[in-house]
């Protein structure tokens, strides 16, 4: 099973950023050097509010499909539902995939319908 | 017939006792929303929550010729020395008759607010809240 194909209903990505390490000498001169050309350790949080509970609990049978935070695993277009941007702009780049950074967190709302966070971190 | 319901068809019971001497009542039924609209979405879209029903009524404190006092009954479950507990709810039915007719609503109530005063010139009245726990018993409005 790919991840479930439901629109979030809120959304947060961060950008990660190059694998670098700084070099400070006695004098403050900084030194970088850059370990690698793919940009890495991006995060994106999903929420999915008021969902039916049959809906929610796709999340936790793809969490056992990817054995957690184990497998990665790319992410289908509705996730970026609302997004006018480019679509590569808030996700991985090639070569890169998701996996699950903690588990999805179900909140029981109602009987039957529940709220499903997901965070995820982009990794090589 | 066509039939205009006024004050005169109303009646607040007690359990299966008409309370006398009451003077208003008011229901008030609510529906908790819970939005799940997604992103994308230009209109809000919404799920069913729970339901709620609270009211109101107002009595006159009144001593019948057989010594009971409607209010009194009523002020008691929260005016008292002892705290409220879960078995002091009360049975209110809400009800419009027309003839044999009746239209009720019946739920399970704690009194929430009570109050009394005692005015130069005026009859003493009660007027209390109510909040209903669980699902209607009747709904026949």
């Amino acid at each position: 099973m790919a991840y479930p194909t439901y629109k979030p209903t809120s959304r947060n990505f961060s950008a990660g950023n190059y694998s670098y390490k700084t070099f400070k000498s006695q004098s403050g001169k900084e030194t970088r050097i850059l370990y690698g050309d793919k940009r890495t350790g991006m995060t994106l949080d999903l929420s999915y509010e008021n969902i039916a509970d049959t809906v929610a609990d796709d999340f936790i049978t793809h969490y056992d499909e990817v054995k957690g935070g184990f497998s990665t695993f790319t992410l289908p277009n509705e996730v970026r539902t609302g997004w006018s941007g480019t679509a590569g702009a808030i996700d991985v780049p090639t070569g890169n995939n998701w996996r699950y950074e903690s588990p999805p967190s179900i909140t029981s709302v109602r009987p039957g319908i529940s709220s499903v966070t997901v965070k995820l971190v982009g990794v090589l | 017939m066509a039939k205009v319901y006024t004050g005169r068809d109303g009646r607040l019971l007690l359990g299966s006792n008409i309370l006398v001497k009451v003077t208003s009542w008011t229901l008030q039924a609510d529906l908790e929303t819970l939005e799940c609209t997604t992103l994308g979405d230009s209109q809000r879209n919404y799920v069913p929550g729970v339901q709620s029903f609270s009211g109101s009524a107002a009595l006159l404190y009144y001593v019948d010729s057989d010594n009971t006092n409607d209010a009194s009954t009523l002020l008691q479950k929260l005016v008292r020395t002892s705290g409220v507990t879960t078995s002091d709810t009360v049975s209110l039915t809400l009800r419009l008759t027309n003839g044999g007719t009746n239209n009720d609503v019946t739920l399970t109530a704690y009194i929430t607010s009570a109050s009394i005063g005692a005015s130069v010139g005026e009859v003493v009245s009660a007027q209390i809240s109510f909040q209903g726990t669980g699902a209607l018993t009747t709904a026949n409005l």
